[in-house]
């Protein structure tokens, strides 16, 4: 159709989250001025939601970072640079660190929002250029455990098939994931498979908006999933529901798990949980009747002292049932942001090179030490909680946070603070200031994704482009542009004119990207593992399984305990999550008509619990953890459990996650942002009647 | 899955079973005028812009809602089918108060079908206020054609419900909620009534000032 209202329009790929809608860009005087969505989008199928089609202006928000800034000294005031000053500091001051103290005293972070090539161009950085395996990125704190028991259980780390499985499924069970509000396209797209009949099982602490569109909702006490998911494996053994066929010919340790089932009755799982023992039964039945069913889940099932275990645990129930490898019966994750898929998959983490090949496999190690001339480091780097302890032990000394704002969105925000005031360096690499920012020597003004190109990797595995719409502001760059140029200025050329050109290194270095390249993907792009010949894999494992023998794993992990509980002092269970209007640490939808909708962190509470308190929906209230404490709005609602009260980290002025302590996944230190005990309290209007303090003010 | 061999316009397609009259002149690379369809909803067949000449069939018949059969042999331009459009197109625009804009589908169709400034003179619907009280979605009552799009988009590709038909005859119209606007709507803002809309009675608040006159205050006048 024709439009003379814009002066170009240009499809890309959506920067919110990891769903993967295709949009058109519409352009009108140097901004964009609408986007709609592309009919011909694989995931969004002409849909987009609220972030993708409206959350834009913040692109030509009028606080972007459009020059450099330095601070003279640490804790001074920024002032506006040069590139080629804030450059020369950056190699002054890494030069200065590395040789004092090694490559291992500095770390990078790479940021799920960027592309896989300014992703795979900040590894390379850091390995190449600095020398060490200290680089990570924001899926640690998000998705990290999804990889790992992908990768245990299956062989890949990613979803073993597409969202288009939700229409050709005959049940789904949904846990720890409210799509409706983080991945509203796939909710969307949920909700009408309901409409149609699937049958929907919903597994969550709060009474979600999909839990009105399905057949049973689940809610088990928070950090109690690894018992949920046992206990449906018990009863679709007990009840008769696993396909031996299957289970023998695909599959490899299920006598280990049968042992541990007979603990997991639904009458003892009704006493872990919380969860009715006939609804665990229920569940089981749905899911193990469907001739084809999903399994999906979020940060719900990650976010979690056992996340990586739990997801396992999904894991074993699909393969119980064979329901892995075929239209319809798919496994699921909901990945948080655009490109936390990618963002791994570049090898943006301290343990592995693109596509999980280990820093320590030496044939994968010497490949890369051929390809980019330069002597690698085999010993893993720290992770991004790692970092922060080395930075407060004083053996971590400067930091380059691309595209992340740590303060804000990681745990233990006190400690993340003592970190970043304990390096002698940091530089960041933003469109914003952010919390971060205000312990960064450099910062470095970036660009957003309406204004790069490369590509990202949806939850579907899918390899998308994306395409610049508008330029960056001022004297912003982009993010390939910026690290070609840190890295440049450190000694180390990456070789690529183009984000198209760093593609084709990626794809000549992994064999499951053998196949990709910019032209190649298209407007549909590609899901990974992609042939030589550039054949895609929509569905995992319709044959055989990536591990040793081309067996899927049986995980054999019992139920544990949470790393928070409850106790006298600390009542009350605190969910974290994200809302529909806003996106994590909100730093792009704060800065558009959004805050209109929602302008506000806000704290769910049920109306027995509130009674209890004191508290009236609109009260301001206090929240306080062992960890710290924070004051906000109160919102009475039964959308959320007695006993729970869930709020997000949108908005910086809240600092929610001061409340989140440093409990972590067992093996891949994700943190417990989904259960921290606290006390909940009205904050009269009148100054509380305590005793003075002696001396006190 | 079976296919079917259908003619359109002389040419030969083979189309899947369950494929509808448009669906083959689609795939023929023939245009058909259309207002109250998309290919996201289900066919709705209200608007009777789409109707084709189908050998053997009395009269025309709406290309959305009729189904294939192996043989079928469809003309898009056949005389009737093509004077039944115009009539529609043209009674459609001597109700609005204004042409449509350029870049609406309304303009582009009633454009593609020879349509010009209507020849029924008689009530058209008084411009009002754009209703703008949500910060994304705007409302011009007075170009809404009752086409449904953005019902069913709100319905079927978002699965909000927050969209819903109003009025009667000429007073025929769309509403969120109980009338309450957007904002106070159970909508949840993903746009795909703004996107789907004919004519701009839906769209986006930013691209008022690029569509038309249109001025803007808070609210619509009851």
């Amino acid at each position: 159709m024709s439009d003379d209202r814009f002066a170009s329009t240009v499809t890309t790929t959506c920067g919110y989250c990891g769903v993967g809608c295709r949009l058109e860009a519409h352009v009108r005087d140097e901004r964009v001025a609408s986007i709609s969505p592309a009919l011909d989008g694989p995931a969004n199928e002409g849909h987009t939601c609220l972030k993708g089609r409206f959350a834009h202006q913040f692109s030509r928000n009028r606080e972007r970072l459009t020059t450099p800034l330095l601070r003279d000294e640490r804790g001074g005031e920024l002032r506006p640079a040069s590139w080629d000053e804030a450059l020369e500091r950056i190699v002054a001051e890494l030069t200065r660190i590395r040789s004092a103290h090694g490559p291992d005293a500095i770390a990078g972070l790479a940021s799920s929002r960027a592309t896989n090539e300014d992703c795979y161009a900040m590894q390379r950085l850091m390995r190449a250029a600095i020398g060490t395996n200290n680089i990570d990125n924001c899926s640690r704190v998000c998705h990290s455990p999804t990889s790992y028991a992908l990768r245990k259980s299956f062989g890949l780390s990613g979803a073993t098939g597409s969202f288009a499985d939700f229409d050709h499924a005959d049940a789904t069970i949904l846990i720890g994931a409210n799509p409706t509000e983080g991945h509203p396209v796939v909710g969307a797209r949920i909700k009408q498979a309901t409409l149609r009949g699937m049958k929907l099982v919903t597994i969550d602490p709060r009474r979600i908006e999909l839990a009105d569109y399905g057949v049973l909702h689940l809610s088990p006490r928070p950090g109690t999933n690894a018992a949920v998911m046992l206990g449906i494996a018990h009863v679709v053994e007990r009840d008769g529901f696993v396909d031996r066929g299957f289970v023998d010919a695909r599959t490899e340790g299920f006598n280990a798990l049968l042992e541990l089932l007979p603990a997991y009755a639904p009458d003892a799982v009704e006493a872990i949980t919380g969860v009715p023992a006939a609804d665990i039964e229920a569940a089981a039945h749905v899911y193990a009747e469907a001739q084809n069913a999903c399994l999906s889940w979020g940060l719900g099932v990650t976010e979690h002292k056992y996340g990586s275990e739990v997801v396992q645990l999904i894991c074993n129930v699909a393969l119980m049932t064979g329901k892995v490898g075929r239209p319809g019966s798919a496994l699921l994750p909901l990945r948080g942001q655009n490109n936390v898929q990618g963002s791994s998959d570049m090898g943006a983490l301290p343990d592995t090179y693109t596509a999980y090949r280990s820093v320590e496999d030496e044939d994968v190690a010497r490949s890369f030490e051929d390809a980019w001339g330069v002597p690698l480091s085999r010993r893993k780097g720290c992770t991004i909680p790692q970092m922060f302890d080395a930075a407060v032990a004083g053996d971590l000394k400067a930091m380059y946070i691309f595209g992340e704002d740590v303060a804000q969105t990681d745990p233990n925000t006190a400690h993340v603070e003592h970190a970043l005031e304990s390096l002698d360096f940091l530089v960041c690499q933003d469109i914003f200031e952010t919390e971060t920012t205000r312990y960064a020597d450099v910062i470095l003004p970036a660009s957003s994704f309406l204004e790069k190109s490369g590509t990202f990797t949806t939850a579907e595995r899918r390899v998308q482009l994306v395409a610049a719409a508008i330029e960056p502001p001022g004297e912003a760059r982009t993010d390939f542009e910026i690290i070609k140029a840190v890295s440049r200025a450190l000694g180390h050329e990456l070789p690529w004119a183009t984000p198209a050109d760093a593609m084709d290194e990626i794809a000549a270095l992994t064999p499951d990207w053998a196949g990709i390249s910019h032209e190649r993907l298209g407007r549909h792009g590609l899901q990974w593992p992609v042939a030589p010949d550039g054949s895609d894999a929509p569905i995992l494992y319709e044959r055989s399984f990536t591990r040793p023998g081309g067996r899927a794993h049986f995980a054999a992990l019992p139920y544990k305990a949470p790393g928070d509980a409850v106790d006298d002092e600390f009542p009350l269970i605190l969910v974290t999550g994200r809302r529909l209007q806003h996106y994590n640490a909100g730093t792009m939808t704060r800065r558009t008509g959004n805050v209109e909708l929602m302008d506000a962190d806000v704290l769910e509470i049920h109306p027995d619990d509130a009674a209890r308190l004191w508290i009236s929906d609109g009260d301001r209230i206090s929240v306080r953890s062992r960890m710290g404490r924070i004051e906000l709005p109160a919102q009475v609602t039964d959308r959320i459990e007695r006993g729970h009260v869930f709020t997000t980290f949108h908005f910086p002025e809240t600092r929610t996650n001061l409340l989140v302590g440093a409990s972590a996944d067992v093996n891949t230190s994700c943190p417990e942002y989904k259960v921290v005990a606290v006390d909940v309290r009205p904050i009269g209007e009148q100054p509380a009647k305590v005793p003075a303090l002696a001396g006190g003010a | 899955m079976s296919t079917l061999a259908v003619t359109v316009d002389g040419v030969a397609v083979s189309v899947p079973a369950g494929a509808t009259a448009l669906d083959a002149a689609r795939a023929a690379g023939r245009w058909v005028p259309t207002l109250c369809f998309d290919e996201r909803q289900a066919a709705f067949g209200a608007c009777r812009a789409c109707m084709v000449g189908v050998e053997g069939a009395p009269a025309p018949l709406p290309a959305c809602t009729t189904p294939c059969r192996d043989g079928m042999a469809i003309d898009t331009e056949d005389p009737a089918g093509r004077r039944v459009a115009t009539a529609v197109v043209e009674l459609v625009l001597s109700e609005l108060p204004e042409p449509p804009a350029p870049h609406t589908e309304l303009a582009q169709v009633a454009d593609a079908l020879g349509v010009g400034e209507p020849r029924w003179p008689g009530a058209t619907h008084a411009p009002e206020p754009a209703d703008t009280r949500h910060p994304y979605l705007a409302f011009r009552h007075e170009l809404c054609i009752s086409c449904g799009r953005c019902v069913r988009a709100c319905d079927e590709l978002q699965g909000t419900f927050a969209l819903t038909a109003t009025g009667r005859g000429f007073h025929a119209n769309v509403a969120a909620g109980l009338d309450e606007g957007f904002r106070d709507s159970a909508c949840v803002a993903c746009g795909a009534c703004a996107d789907t809309c004919p004519t701009d009675a839906i769209t986006e608040v930013s691209l008022l000032a690029l569509a038309g006159p249109a001025t803007t205050t808070a609210g619509r006048s009851a």
